[in-house]
């Protein structure tokens, strides 16, 4: 009997030992797995410079021995934590701009207590960030600061810099942000006004859990769970594989709650609304029209983000006022474009070679 | 080597990526609809008063057993968290008398790099 066309049978008894290693590999390391902890992630040496409820304010050590002048606060996004951002040696964006040169800060956020159900946009916008810009300056002894946005993190940024369009942000970087919340479907199907009633949410359960937050993103592809795991137990032989399976699993999971007020605001000026992108969004009485932005900005899209599709990011540079104004679309996706061994190879050399010219 | 579309492992991998792709397409298309939001959030509206509802009653089935309840653990984590972030508050003070003192020329704290680097030229290594 012929063989299939491109089948080699002469590499067939090889195939078929590799297997059944690869299988005896998957019974020691599945038990390994279980047996584990996982690797320690957010380990860069860093400083905390402050800590009111909800924010935190860290400094990471700088480690070259000369930096740029001007420092960069990163905005970290409201449901997740900034370690996605410093996973392990080797694959930590906050390593690699330490290593590059950069005077690095982070607002990161913990989990809101249930007083702090209260907290509104305004509370974000116009005291949180403005407090870490204000601390980072103090620290450094520098006035203009770079802010870096993920995410939500960066529709703050844009808000934030939409209202303090005279200074101190020297240049805006956004990652995966998007500003027409029309076109984030799925999420604007889920929260359509006719049927979700976000007031009696709030009002009855006080900040929004987070198993809610996590489950809304997983509907968005609600098989990619069991596949993963089908992938993770074909691959558990695979050391570099279960590592990086276990570092974006554990923070994927790890969601934060969101402040009740805060997401009522959302809810209902960006999903329902769409103030952001029809120029009509105000916080706390302030007109936040990101048309008065006009410091240089970035803007690093995802080609295949399921979580801010492109629709939904793309009128952001269009938008804003700045002449020196870039717009990067890079393969992967919402956390491939940030992290992990895409990230890299594509956006870190790519900010760097941006930002290293506008940060003396 | 093998052709990859005569590989089983491949192809079960195939598959499974493939299955992965259409279910994900199949169940989006489906949550696109009016009917879906209406259903999940009616469904979702009353999970979460029941939920509500169940967690008051077992507060106080707990309060008669003599155990702690969830609330009362939350508070005493919070209390903990509280602890914790006035420690983190005196580190950062510390940290701050130290950065200062250093400026100051006085006791010198982990000194900071000077701010003068520049960008590198075309085809310098960075």
């Amino acid at each position: 009997m012929n063989a299939p066309a491109g089948l080699d049978l002469a590499s067939i008894p090889d195939r078929i030992q590799s297997e059944v290693q690869r299988a005896i590999q998957r019974s020691i390391k599945g038990v390994e797995y279980i047996a584990s902890s996982g690797p320690s992630l957010g380990s860069t040496p860093k400083d905390i410079l402050a800590v009111r409820g909800t924010m935190n304010l860290y400094h990471y050590r700088p480690v070259a021995d000369e930096i740029y002048r001007v420092p960069i606060l990163i905005v970290m996004a409201t449901t997740n934590r900034g370690y996605i951002l410093d996973m392990v040696p080797g694959q930590s964006f906050i390593e690699f701009l330490l290593k590059r040169g950069y005077d690095v800060y982070m607002l990161d956020w913990t989990a809101p207590k249930p007083e702090e159900k209260s907290l509104r946009m305004e509370d974000y916008v116009l005291d949180f960030i403005p407090d870490c810009i204000r601390r980072v300056q103090q620290d450094s002894g520098e006035t203009d600061v770079t802010v870096i946005g993920y995410c939500f993190g960066g529709v703050l940024s844009l808000l934030y810099g939409s209202i303090f369009n005279d200074g101190p942000m020297k240049n805006l970087i956004c990652f995966t942000t998007p500003i027409d919340f029309r076109e984030m479907k799925l999420f604007s199907n889920f929260s359509d006004r006719r049927y979700f009633d976000v007031d009696r949410l709030v009002d009855s359960i006080g900040n929004v859990p987070p198993e809610m937050i996590l489950s809304s993103f997983e509907m968005l592809r609600p098989a990619s769970r069991a596949a993963s795991q089908v992938q993770l137990w074909e691959n558990i032989w695979n050391d570099e594989y279960v590592k990086a399976y276990r570092m974006m699993d554990r923070w994927g999971t790890d969601t934060l709650p969101l402040a009740g007020e805060y997401f009522r605001a959302i809810t209902k000026d960006l999903m329902w609304d769409n103030k952001l992108f029809n120029d009509t969004m105000s916080v706390g009485g302030r007109k936040a029209e990101i048309s008065k932005i006009t410091v240089p900005i970035l803007h690093a899209v995802a080609e295949h983000d399921h979580i801010v599709p492109y629709d939904a990011a793309r009128h952001l540079i269009a938008k804003v006022g700045s002449t020196d104004k870039e717009e990067v679309i890079l393969k992967g996706g919402h956390v491939s474009v940030v992290a992990g061994a895409n990230a890299v190879k594509r956006l870190w050399p790519k900010l760097d070679s941006w930002l290293c010219e506008r940060s003396i | 080597m093998a052709d990859k579309s005569n590989d089983p492992v491949a192809m079960w991998q195939n598959m499974i990526g493939e299955m992965e792709k259409g279910f994900n397409s199949f169940a989006n298309q489906a949550m696109a609809s009016p009917e879906f939001s209406r259903v999940v959030n009616q469904v979702g509206g009353a999970s979460a008063g029941a939920q509500k509802q169940l967690g008051d009653l077992m507060e106080k089935y707990l309060v008669g057993m003599n155990l702690p309840s969830r609330a009362q653990m939350v508070q005493m984590a919070e209390r903990l968290q509280s602890i914790e972030g006035q420690l983190n508050e005196i580190k950062a003070m510390l940290n701050a008398m130290n950065s200062h003192a250093a400026a100051a020329g006085g006791t010198p704290g982990a000194p900071r790099p000077p701010r003068t680097k520049r960008p590198p030229s075309a085809g310098e290594p960075k």
